[in-house]
């Protein structure tokens, strides 16, 4: 069923229109995200959502009646808002500020009944706050408030919730238990939840639609599933020196830099690796790594020169020789400390090649393990990210230019 | 289990919250009647306790000296600073709520200042028809003249979003309106400036009967109407964001928060003219008290703490350096002021 609808919308302050033609269908039980980045006109979207707003043109319908022809009194009993404005609370307790969500049911001077006071505690226990009921609002946390909020904006009993950036300025716990909140809210209660999120992992897992706003303009509308990709999100954002990973849901930054370092790598073992390169501005080049390894996704976005295998293939002849002369033109070689099985085993006789060749060669790897695979050979040991810059120390490592290891 | 001990936790916070308001409001009415029985009992003609209680509740010795100096003279002042310093903080506890702005009263803001130019100019204009203005058009005039202020003060609200910076607006239109009074005062004649500087100093002295009972019936229906809007003050206080998503008319409740917050210190500023920091300090100082700003609270007990902030004050002014006689601003400000002083400085931590 659909609780909020608008067609044609065309949002805005006086006769400036923000953004153009808004269709959207907010289903009970379903929660609604907006994407994109800030300015794009995400909260004006919202703000004429909630009636806070009047449309330029077009519509908006809450429960099949027109927004600014529904009365501002029923529109409170069924639609209720979270929004970013600061207030300052001066001496109002959190349950003072839940209670006063109750605002369109109470009697003309607000006396709360019993059930009005039953609601507050459900609400509060529904967002975990009941402890804090008789706290200051404003000696909260961000988080705490946060939630405070949404006890307040529930025990208005609304049929929609909408919700302006609820998770900015909190702390991933606070974000992924205040996610969780709305996502039971539309579930158990039946609510249409709408709201703008700048998580684009977290609008993935949760959200049954995504509205992508991008400079005034809707930019996609459907299920995350078949909206959210890397290509969208980096043109949603401008994403410039940095790459989303669908797969992983996570944003990685570009490593642009001439390789001078070859990483060996597979299983997991290189991330951390790569993101450390990256962040210390060290081109690298990583193989011989199978597509279907996380390191190979994470080195993929990151835009690493990769000498990769098919998934399920054990490494042929053809790849090890091109990663022997990718190896001849740098310096360092470094091994992350892959598991060693079948299909990789190759890898080893990289870093043995390495060796052989004079490379300094550094290994995340115990000793017993360093001389069970390469003997009592030069090779640095390393167990710390410091101890890994240390031993790289850039200035004796001239670097290679692309062109000659294609 | 547990959540039959959270309600009794709760139940039990209530009750601890009930007791707090009654201690409070038997302290303030105590201290009201203190400083009542010690008003009346003191002044230039001395008088014994009984003689007073003869005078007022059996009325005794009609006519004489004595029951003039209490009828005429103590008990209308009396009644008046009560019931305008209730008044001047209720007008304060609004235009905070209305500003956002713990530091806003009808004086920093420029509204007493409003009005008594206003009422300056009427007197000057009025007083070449008339003798005596009757106190319906003081009170009308110093109505207009805060409207007139406070219309300035909410065009410079919506610039300035800084706390303090409209307080200094405030004050700007404060001495703008001041300039004005003195360029009045000068085509003034000599017996109106008489008239004027007396009133314009600030004090309770020289309201009669007629004028309290339009004081307590202007101040009281205000009070009372200010009490029903208690329940969209409260929201209000959320911001005007979550307070229209509850259903409030947004623009029917700015007025009629500006009309009533200007009717009551339009009120003060009439009879007792300009009075600093009550509006101010009162309503912080009572939200204290009460450890809460809602204003089904709040709204009655400031304006009982108030009159009882008044009457002391204005006992004060008699008494101190008697018989000169301070104004009654003179008094609030030596308490009012470093209280303010003190709030905005706890306000930067």
């Amino acid at each position: 069923m659909i609780a909020l609808k608008t067609e044609k919308l065309k949002v805005g302050y006086g006769k400036k229109v923000v953004v153009d033609s808004v269709d959207i269908s907010g289903f009970r039980g379903q929660v609604l995200c907006l994407l994109g980045p800030n300015g794009a006109g995400k909260s004006t979207i919202l703000r004429t959502l909630s009636g806070l707003l009047d449309p330029i043109d077009g519509v908006v319908y809450v429960n099949q009646e027109k927004l600014p022809d529904k009365k501002k009194k029923d529109l409170a009993k069924e639609l209720s808002v979270v929004l970013t404005t600061k207030f300052s609370a001066g001496m109002m307790k959190v349950y003072d500020v839940v209670s006063m969500g109750r605002y369109p049911y109470t009697s003309r001077l607000g006396k709360l009944t019993s059930h009005d006071h039953q609601l507050i505690q459900e609400a509060l226990i529904t967002v975990n706050a009941d402890y804090l009921a008789t706290r200051n609002f404003e000696e909260l946390s961000d988080g705490e408030k946060q939630k405070v909020m949404v006890a307040r904006a529930l025990v208005q009993e609304p049929e929609v919730m909408i919700l302006d950036e609820p998770t900015s300025h909190l702390d991933i716990r606070h974000q992924l238990e205040l996610i969780d909140i709305l996502k039971n809210l539309s579930k158990e209660k039946n609510i249409t939840v709408i709201l703008s999120l700048h998580e684009i992992d977290l609008a993935l897992k949760s959200c049954e639609k995504v509205l992508l706003v991008r400079d005034n303009h809707i930019v996609g509308y459907g299920a995350p599933e078949d909206m959210v990709n890397e290509e969208t999100i980096s043109q949603l954002y401008g994403i410039k020196n940095a790459g989303y990973n669908n797969l992983l849901g996570s944003i990685e930054i570009e490593n642009s830099g001439e390789p001078s370092v070859f990483v060996v790598a597979g299983n997991g073992t290189g991330i951390p690796i790569y993101r450390l390169l990256s962040k210390h501005n060290i081109g690298a080049m990583t193989g011989i790594i199978h597509e279907n390894d996380v390191d190979y996704e994470v080195a993929r976005t990151m835009g690493l020169t990769i000498k990769s295998e098919f998934a399920f293939e054990a490494i042929d002849d053809v790849n090890y020789l091109g990663a022997k002369k990718m190896i001849d033109r740098i310096h360092t070689v470094i091994d992350s400390g892959f598991p060693v099985r079948k299909m990789n085993e190759k890898n080893l006789d990289l870093i043995r090649y390495a060796i052989s060749k004079g490379k300094k060669v550094i290994s995340f790897r115990q000793k017993d393990e360093i001389c069970k695979y390469f003997g009592d050979k030069q090779i640095l040991e390393c167990h710390e990210s410091c101890d890994f810059l240390k031993h790289l120390d850039t200035e004796e490592m001239p670097t290679v230019k692309l062109g000659n290891i294609l | 289990m547990e959540s039959i001990k959270k309600t009794l936790y709760l139940n039990k916070s209530k009750l601890g919250k009930i007791a707090r308001y009654q201690c409070i409001y038997i302290v303030l009415i105590i201290a009201l009647l203190a400083a009542v029985i010690v008003s009346v009992n003191s002044g230039t003609v001395d008088l014994s306790v009984s003689e007073i209680f003869k005078i007022i509740v059996l009325k005794a010795q009609e006519g004489s000296v004595e029951s003039n100096v209490i009828w005429k003279i103590r008990l209308p002042r009396l009644i008046a600073a009560g019931v305008l310093g209730g008044a001047l903080s209720v007008a304060g506890f609004l235009l905070q709520t209305f500003f956002r702005n713990p530091i806003a009263g009808p004086y920093v803001l420029g509204i007493s200042s409003g009005a008594k130019m206003f009422v300056a100019f009427t007197m000057i204009v009025l007083m070449n028809y008339v003798n005596v203005l009757p106190p319906g058009v003081i009170m009308l005039a110093a109505f207009i003249g805060s409207l007139i202020s406070m219309g300035f003060v909410i065009l410079a609200a919506r610039k300035v979003k800084d706390m303090a910076m409209l307080l200094v607006v405030g004050v700007m239109i404060g001495y703008i309106c001041a300039a004005f009074t003195d360029l009045f005062v000068n085509f003034a004649q000599e017996r109106d400036i008489a008239n004027l500087t007396n009133w314009s100093m600030g004090s309770f002295s020289g309201i009669g009967w007629a004028d309290i009972r339009l004081i307590t019936i202007v101040v009281f229906i205000s009070l009372a109407a200010v009490m029903m809007l208690s329940k969209p003050i409260g929201a209000y206080q959320l911001g005007e964001g979550y307070a229209k998503s509850m259903g409030i008319n947004i623009r029917v409740f700015r007025i009629l928060i500006v009309l009533f917050s200007s009717l009551l210190s339009a009120t003060v500023t009439a009879f007792a003219g300009p009075i600093a920091f009550v509006g101010i300090a009162i309503p912080q100082v009572t939200k204290m008290l009460m450890n809460t700003s809602k204003p089904i609270i709040i709204i009655p007990t400031t304006f009982l703490t108030g009159a009882v902030f008044c009457v002391f004050c204005d006992l004060l002014a008699r008494t101190m350096f008697a018989p000169i006689e301070l104004s009654i601003g003179t008094v609030t400000a030596f308490f009012g002021a470093p209280f303010v002083i003190w709030l905005l400085l706890s306000r930067k931590k």
